[in-house]
C-alpha cells in the first residue's frame, strides 16, 4: 500500500525542464486541389503521350482504360526530394468502387512552377477489383500527406454516364499566381490542440490533460528529447524467480496441503499474469510512454508468445530487450533477440543442432522479422520482374543455409558465464550460450543481393580442432549472418512501413515510407538509430496536421489500445480509486480478439498486410475485427464506462474503474450539453467529430435527465467510444 | 435495393433505415450473383461445408499409415524403419486397419487416437470416427497439397514448372490452401469466393451471411464482396454470443440505443469508419436473427473444437429460422506444429479432432441431415517423413504433400481418392530421396510432392455444395490447369 501511494505521488510531480516550442512548425500541410476546366468540374487533362509539359487546353474528351494521362495539382508545399510516390491518385466510378491509379511520374508545368503534372495510369494498382471501372465519367481525386484534394470529373471510354459531383463541388481553374504561403506568427508554445491530440495517440498510450499541457507549452519536438532520455519503467519490472521443476509446495498451485502463500503466488510468480499487469501499469502511468509504445509495436513484429512462453519472468527478459533498444539500433536488437531464450523457445533456436536442424527462427527472421518475401523498392513497394511478377526474396535452400548458421545455441546453463542460472530451473533470463559439439561447420550459403559478396559466404571451419575454436568460429558466423540479413535493402522499408502503421497509419504513402527508410538506413551505424526513426515517422508531415481529410487515413485501433486510451482520457484508477489499477485486464480485451503477451502464433494478432473485405484499404488490426469482436469491443466499452471491473472474490486484486467528474461537472453547468460535447470532441476526436455525429449524440445524452450529469457524460463517452468514428484512430 | 445501388450510395451518407434495409438480407451482397438470381429459384435442400482446420501441418505420415507386407508399395517396414530409430513410429499393433479398395484391398492403418478412447476404463464421450470408416462415411483424398499445376519430381527439382510461393513456410502454405490458389497472394479465401458467387441464388432470404467463422475471420472465410458471421463457439450460448450489453428499458437508454444505431449511418466517406460500421451492422442484425435458440441432442466433448463444432451444429438446427440453404463454416484447431514432445501432443490432438467430428457427425444424423453436411480437413502441409530429434522429444519439421480426411453421408465409399502418385496409386512411396520425395540427396528428409492440389480437392467439395462447373475457375483460377476436377469423393444423395 505504502509503495502505491509513493507511486501515486511519484506519478504527480511535474518535470521541472524548461523547454520551448520554438522548434515546431506550423504542422499543416496545404490541401491539394486538383485542376478542372474553368467553366466545370472536368479534370483538365491530357494524354500523356502528346504532353509537352504545358498547361493543355480545355477539351472535353473521354481517355480509354489502360492509357496513361496526366492531371494537374496546385496548392502544395513539397520537401525537396517528395515526387510522385508522395501522391495517390484514386476514382470512384458509377458503380461506387474506388480504384487506385499508379502514379507514375510528377513534372511541374513549363514555367508554372507552381503547379505540377501528375502522370497517371487509368488502371487498378490494387488489383483488388477483377474488372476496370464502370466505363462512363468518373470522379477523380488527389491524395497527399493524409489530405484529400477536391474531386473533379474524367471520362473513361465515354463522356457521360451517371455519377453525380459532388454536393458544392464548384470548377477549380489553374491559378494564374503561386499560393501565398502560410504566415509564421511568433507564438509561443504548440498551439494546434488537433494535432496535440492525434500526436500523443501515435505516441503513447492516450493521452491525458497533463501530457496535452506539457506539450502545448514545450512543443512536440522538445517533449520527444525529454521521452528519449526518460527513465523506464515507471513501474518496476516484476522480479520473478524461474518456476524450479518442482515448485514450492507453498505456491504450486494448490497442488498439495500447504495452502499457496500469497493465494495467488502461482499464477504471480509463473504465469503470465504478472507480465500482463506490468504492461497494463505500465502503459496507464509510465512516464516514459514513448518507449513503451515502441516496445510493444516491437512485440508484434518479433513475436513471441504466452501460448508457449508460458511464465512472466521469460516473458519480461524478451521484452527488456525490446524495451531496451526501442530507441536503439536495430542490428543490435537483431542480435539480441536471437540469442534472447524466449524467442529461443518460441521458434525452436533452443533446440535447433548440426545433426537435427530445426528451420523455423531462420524462416522468420528472413520473413517476418526483416526482409520480408519479396523484393522492395526504397518506398516499400513491390518490385516486379519483366512479366509483372514479385521477385522473391529468398528460396528454401537460403533458408536451409540461415538453419545451419543458427545451430547450437541453447539456454544459458553454464554456472560461470550465466548470472540468473538457478538449478532445477530452464534459464530463460540470460542470452542463449553455444554448445560447441553442436553448430554447424560446413560452409553456408546466405542471402544474395546487390553488395552482399562481403557477407554471402561463410566458409567451412577449417580450425575448429577445440571448442574454443568452434565458438569463435559460430560467434563470427553468427555475426556474419546477421550482417547479411541487415544489410538487405528490404529491412529500411520493410520494417519502416509496419512501425508507421503501427503508430500512424495503416497505408502510409510510399514517399512516407522512403523518408522513413532512408532515416533508418542514414543511421545504419548510429547506436540510436531507431530514436531517429521514431522522430522521422512521428514528425513527417503525413503524421502531422491539425486536421486530416483523407478518407482512408488514420488505423483501427487495437483493443488494447482502445482500453489504454480510454482509461489514461479518464483518469484509471483501482475499483474504489484508492489507489492505482492492478492492470488485471486480460480478460476484459479477451473477446475483443487481443490478449496483451498472448499472440495466436508468431504471425501477431493480425498481419501487417491485410486488406478489409469488400474494400481495397490495408488495415491490418482489421483482421480482429469481426461481427463477435466488434459486439465484444462495444461491451467493453461499456464495462468501462457505466461499470468497472471489480475487486475478485479473494481479494488479491484491485479492480481498475474510470472516472467522469470533470465531464460531469460540465454536464451540470450547461444542461445543453454543448460544452461536454465540446471537451469530447476536442479529447477523443482531435475536434474533427462531423455535425451530425455531435447532434444526434446531443440529442441522446440529453434524454437523460439533467438531475443526472454523471449519466450524461456517461452516455457521451459511450456513444463516441463505440462509434466506429472513435475507433478509428485518425 | 440492388447491390449496385448500395454501392453506389455506400460512398455517402445513407439513412439508418437505408442501410438497415441493405445489410439486411446478405443475400445482396455478390453482384455475380445478381445476375444469376433471374436465371433460376432458389435450392429446394439444405447443404452444409464444415472446414476443420488443423492449424500447424498435421502429420499425415502418422494419420494414415500402411499396415500391410506387400512390398510392391511402401509398407509398414518402410515406415517403421524411416521412423522408428528416433522414436516416431507407431507400433503396428496399434494401428487401427482399414481396408482400402483403391490399393488393391491392402490395408491401411489409422493413428489409434482416431478411434474409441478411455479413460478410467470408461469410453470418453464416444467411439470416434474411426468406426465410420466401416459404415462407408469416411473418404482419406492422399497426398494434397499446393500445386500450381501437375507437377513431377524432375519438373520439381528442375525448376522447369512453377512452383508455389514460399513452400514449408506456415503463413504461406495457410494462405494458399484457404486462398485455393498458389501462384499469388490473394486477400481472400475460396470460401469466400464461392459465398460472394452463391448466396443471392442460393440464400436469398437469408437472415445471416453464408459463411459462419467459429475461430476468428480467417483468410478461407473472407470474400471479395461478403463477409462471413464471426461468433464464438460454445459454451457461450449462441443467443449471448453478439449480444450488446448495457440496455435497459428507459428511455434514456432506448435513445442511446437509437444514436448508437444511427452513428453507424454518418461519416460514411471515410471509408475506415464506413468499414467498421458495415461489420457491425452485420454484427447487429445477425444478433436480432440469434435470440433464441435450441440446444443440440448429442454430447459433444468440452474441448476447443468440441465447443466450436457444438455452436456450429446449434447454428444449423437454426437453419430454418435463419433462412439458409447453403452454409460453410469454418473450424480451426492449433498445436500441429510438432517440431518437438509429438507423441503425445499429436496424439491428444487427433483424440480431440476424432471426439469433436463424431459428436457432430452423430448430432448431424439425430437431425436427419448427416448426407447433406461434409466436414473436412485442411491442414498447410504434412511434416517430414524424417523425424526431427529424437527419443522422447522427437518431432518432425515442415514438407508438402498430406492426407485430409472427410466425413459424411455424401460420402460415396470409404476409401482412398486423389490423383495417382508416380508408382501409379494414390499413396506415395515413402522413400527419402525417392520418387516422390522433393528432397534430394543423402539428406532428403521425405517430403511428399502432392499429386492432387488444393484446388482439386476443393473443387469436389465446391461442386457437391452446388457451384456450377462452369464458375470452378472463378473460385478456383488455377483449376484449368488439372484435368480432373471432381474427385468423386461426394456424391448427392
Amino acid at each position: 500500500m505504502k509503495t502505491c501511494k509513493l507511486l501515486i505521488l511519484a506519478l504527480s510531480l511535474v518535470f521541472f525542464i524548461v523547454a520551448r516550442a520554438q522548434d515546431d512548425p506550423n504542422p499543416d500541410s496545404p490541401t491539394p486541389i486538383l485542376i478542372s476546366h474553368s467553366d466545370s468540374t472536368r479534370t483538365l487533362s491530357v494524354s500523356a503521350k502528346s504532353w509537352r509539359g504545358n498547361l493543355p487546353k480545355e477539351v472535353v474528351r473521354s481517355f480509354p482504360y489502360g492509357t496513361e494521362i496526366v492531371i494537374f495539382v496546385t496548392n502544395l508545399d513539397l520537401l525537396p526530394d517528395e515526387g510522385a510516390n508522395a501522391f495517390r491518385v484514386y476514382i470512384q466510378d458509377a458503380k461506387g468502387r474506388e480504384f487506385r491509379l499508379p502514379v507514375l511520374e510528377m513534372r511541374p508545368v513549363k514555367g508554372i512552377d507552381w503547379i505540377y503534372g501528375l502522370i497517371v495510369q487509368l488502371k487498378d494498382e490494387v488489383g483488388y477489383w477483377q474488372e476496370g471501372p464502370e466505363q462512363g465519367d468518373v470522379l477523380m481525386r488527389v491524395s497527399w500527406r493524409g489530405l484529400t484534394s477536391n474531386r473533379t470529373r474524367l471520362s473513361i471510354g465515354f463522356v457521360g454516364g451517371k455519377i453525380e459531383d459532388d454536393p458544392g463541388a464548384k470548377p477549380t481553374p489553374a491559378p494564374l499566381e503561386p499560393p501565398k504561403k502560410i504566415q509564421e506568427t511568433e507564438y509561443v508554445g504548440y498551439r494546434w490542440s488537433g494535432d496535440r491530440m492525434r500526436f500523443l495517440q501515435q505516441a503513447t498510450f492516450g493521452p491525458t490533460k497533463a501530457l496535452d499541457n506539457r506539450i502545448r507549452r514545450i512543443g512536440i519536438r522538445a517533449w520527444l528529447e525529454e521521452q528519449f532520455n526518460a527513465p523506464y519503467p515507471t513501474i518496476p519490472y516484476p522480479d520473478l524467480p524461474l518456476m524450479p521443476s518442482n515448485p514450492p509446495s507453498d505456491c504450486n498451485g494448490n497442488q498439495n496441503d500447504v495452502p499457496d502463500n500469497p493465494p495467488d503466488c502461482y499464477r504471480q510468480r509463473y504465469g503470465m499474469y504478472s507480465a500482463q499487469k506490468w504492461f497494463y501499469q505500465e502503459a496507464f502511468y509510465g512516464e516514459a510512454q514513448l518507449r513503451h509504445r515502441v516496445a510493444w509495436a516491437l512485440s508484434q513484429i518479433w513475436v513471441i508468445s504466452g501460448t508457449d512462453i508460458q511464465q512472466s519472468s521469460h516473458m519480461i527478459a524478451y521484452f527488456q530487450v525490446l524495451a531496451r533498444n526501442a530507441f536503439g539500433n536495430w542490428r543490435q536488437l537483431m542480435y539480441e533477440m536471437t540469442l534472447n531464450p524466449g524467442m529461443g523457445e518460441y521458434l525452436d533456436m533452443a533446440r535447433s543442432t548440426k545433426n537435427n536442424p530445426n528451420e523455423n527462427y531462420a524462416r522468420e527472421i528472413l520473413q517476418l522479422f526483416n526482409v520480408g518475401l519479396f523484393m522492395l523498392n526504397p518506398d516499400g513497394t513491390y518490385q516486379r520482374d519483366a512479366q509483372g511478377n514479385l521477385i522473391p526474396t529468398y528460396d528454401q535452400n537460403v533458408v536451409n543455409n540461415f538453419t545451419k548458421v543458427f545451430t547450437g545455441w541453447s539456454f544459458c546453463e553454464d554456472t560461470a558465464r550465466c548470472p540468473n542460472r538457478t538449478p532445477g530451473a530452464v534459464n530463460f533470463k540470460d542470452p542463449m550460450l553455444l554448445r560447441p559439439q553442436n553448430h554447424d561447420l560446413t560452409a553456408k550459403t546466405l542471402l544474395n543481393y546487390p553488395g552482399s559478396d562481403s557477407t554471402r559466404n561463410i566458409p567451412a571451419c577449417t580450425n575448429c580442432s577445440n571448442s574454443a575454436a568452434i565458438e569463435t568460429y559460430a560467434n563470427n558466423s553468427l555475426n556474419q549472418a546477421l550482417d547479411n540479413i541487415y544489410n538487405h535493402p528490404n529491412v529500411a522499408p520493410f520494417i519502416s512501413r509496419i512501425l508507421i502503421q503501427h503508430l500512424v497509419t495503416s497505408d502510409p504513402s510510399p514517399a512516407y515510407v522512403a523518408r522513413v527508410a532512408a532515416t533508418f538506413n542514414a543511421n545504419r551505424s548510429n547506436p540510436r538509430q531507431l530514436k531517429e526513426v521514431v522522430k522521422a515517422i512521428l514528425l513527417d508531415p503525413e503524421a502531422r496536421g491539425n486536421v486530416k481529410t483523407e478518407p482512408n487515413y488514420g488505423k483501427l485501433r487495437e483493443p488494447v489500445q482502445l482500453l489504454t486510451n480510454l482509461a489514461r482520457q479518464f483518469d484509471v484508477m483501482s475499483a474504489d480509486r484508492t489507489t492505482i489499477s492492478d492492470g488485471v485486464l486480460t480478460s476484459v480485451t479477451s473477446p475483443s480478439g487481443q490478449v496483451a503477451f498472448m499472440a495466436p502464433s508468431v504471425f501477431n494478432y493480425y498481419p501487417p498486410d491485410f486488406v478489409i473485405p469488400g474494400t481495397t484499404l490495408n488495415a491490418p488490426e482489421f483482421a480482429i475485427y469481426t461481427t463477435g469482436t466488434a459486439i465484444a469491443r462495444a461491451n467493453m466499452v461499456n464495462t468501462l464506462v457505466f461499470s468497472r471491473i471489480n475487486t475478485n472474490s479473494s481479494g488479491v486484486t484491485h479492480g481498475t474503474s474510470l472516472s467522469f467528474s470533470d465531464l460531469e461537472a460540465l454536464a451540470a453547468a450547461d444542461p445543453t450539453s454543448n460544452q461536454l460535447l465540446d471537451e469530447l470532441n476536442w479529447r477523443m476526436m482531435n475536434g474533427n467529430m462531423s455535425a451530425e455525429m455531435r447532434n444526434r449524440i446531443i440529442t441522446a445524452v440529453n434524454a437523460v435527465p439533467s438531475s443526472n450529469p454523471l449519466r450524461r457524460a456517461q452516455t457521451a463517452v459511450y456513444l463516441i467510444a463505440t462509434s466506429s468514428q472513435y475507433q478509428i484512430q485518425r | 435495393m440492388k447491390r449496385r445501388e448500395f454501392l453506389k450510395k455506400s460512398g455517402c451518407a445513407l439513412t439508418m433505415l437505408g442501410l438497415a434495409t441493405q445489410i439486411h438480407h446478405f443475400g445482396l451482397m455478390s453482384a455475380l450473383a445478381q445476375k444469376m438470381q433471374d436465371q433460376s429459384t432458389p435450392p429446394n435442400d439444405y447443404k452444409a461445408l464444415v472446414c476443420i482446420f488443423l492449424n500447424g501441418g498435421n502429420d499425415g505420415n502418422n494419420t494414415v499409415i500402411p499396415n500391410h507386407n506387400d512390398s510392391s508399395v511402401s509398407n509398414y517396414s518402410v515406415y517403421y524403419n524411416a521412423r522408428n530409430p528416433q522414436g516416431l513410429a507407431i507400433p503396428q499393433n496399434q494401428l487401427l486397419p482399414i481396408s482400402v479398395p483403391r490399393m488393391g484391398g491392402l490395408t491401411y492403418g489409422l493413428h489409434p487416437a482416431l478411434g474409441p478412447q478411455t479413460q478410467n476404463g470408461t469410453t470418453i464421450v464416444n467411439n470416434g470416427i474411426y468406426e465410420l470408416w466401416a459404415q462407408g462415411k469416411m473418404a482419406i483424398v492422399t497426398n494434397v497439397g499446393t500445386l500450381i499445376q501437375p507437377t513431377t519430381r524432375q519438373q520439381y527439382l528442375n525448376r522447369t514448372v512453377p512452383i508455389p510461393y514460399q513452400l514449408y513456410s506456415h503463413s504461406d502454405q495457410i494462405a494458399q490452401f484457404q486462398a485455393g490458389r498458389s501462384d499469388q497472394i490473394v486477400s481472400f479465401g475460396w470460401g469466400g469466393k464461392i459465398s460472394d458467387l452463391r448466396t443471392s441464388q442460393d440464400n436469398p432470404n437469408a437472415l445471416v451471411p453464408m459463411i459462419t467463422s467459429v475461430a476468428g475471420g480467417e483468410l478461407f472465410t473472407l470474400g471479395q464482396l461478403t463477409l462471413p458471421l464471426s461468433i464464438a463457439s460454445a459454451p457461450t450460448p449462441l443467443n449471448q454470443v453478439l449480444l450488446l450489453q448495457g440496455f435497459g428499458t428507459s428511455t434514456a437508454d432506448i435513445e442511446r440505443r437509437n444514436a448508437f444505431n444511427q452513428l453507424r449511418s454518418f461519416d460514411r466517406n471515410n471509408q475506415l469508419v464506413a468499414a467498421a460500421s458495415n461489420i457491425t451492422e452485420q454484427a447487429i442484425q445477425a444478433s436480432n436473427a440469434l435470440q433464441s435458440y435450441q440446444e443440440v441432442t448429442v454430447t459433444f466433448p468440452n474441448t476447443t473444437l468440441g465447443n466450436q463444432l457444438k455452436q456450429v451444429a446449434r447454428m444449423i438446427k437454426k437453419r430454418n429460422d435463419l433462412g439458409v440453404n447453403r452454409q460453410i463454416f469454418f473450424c480451426q484447431l492449433g498445436g500441429f506444429d510438432t517440431h518437438q514432445n509429438q507423441v503425445s501432443a499429436h496424439s491428444s490432438l487427433l483424440t480431440q479432432v476424432s471426439q469433436a467430428m463424431r459428436a457432430f457427425y452423430d448430432e448431424m444424423v439425430v437431425q436427419g441431415i448427416a448426407n447433406k453436411v461434409t466436414q473436412f480437413w485442411l491442414t498447410e502441409f504434412n511434416r517430414t517423413f524424417n523425424p526431427a530429434g529424437s527419443g522422447s522429444t522427437v518431432g518432425s519439421d515442415h514438407a508438402w504433400g498430406n492426407h485430409l480426411i472427410v466425413i459424411g453421408d455424401a460420402v460415396a465409399a470409404s476409401d482412398f481418392y486423389g490423383i495417382n502418385t508416380s508408382n501409379g496409386t494414390p499413396f506415395p512411396t515413402l522413400t527419402f530421396n525417392g520418387p516422390d520425395d522433393a528432397d534430394s540427396g543423402s539428406n532428403a528428409r521425405g517430403r511428399w510432392i502432392p499429386s492432387t492440389s488444393v484446388e482439386q480437392f476443393a473443387a469436389t467439395l465446391a461442386k457437391w455444395f452446388g457451384v456450377p462447373d462452369s464458375d470452378l475457375p472463378t473460385v478456383f483460377p488455377k483449376i484449368t490447369n488439372f484435368p480432373i476436377r471432381d474427385l468423386g469423393f461426394l456424391v448427392n444423395s
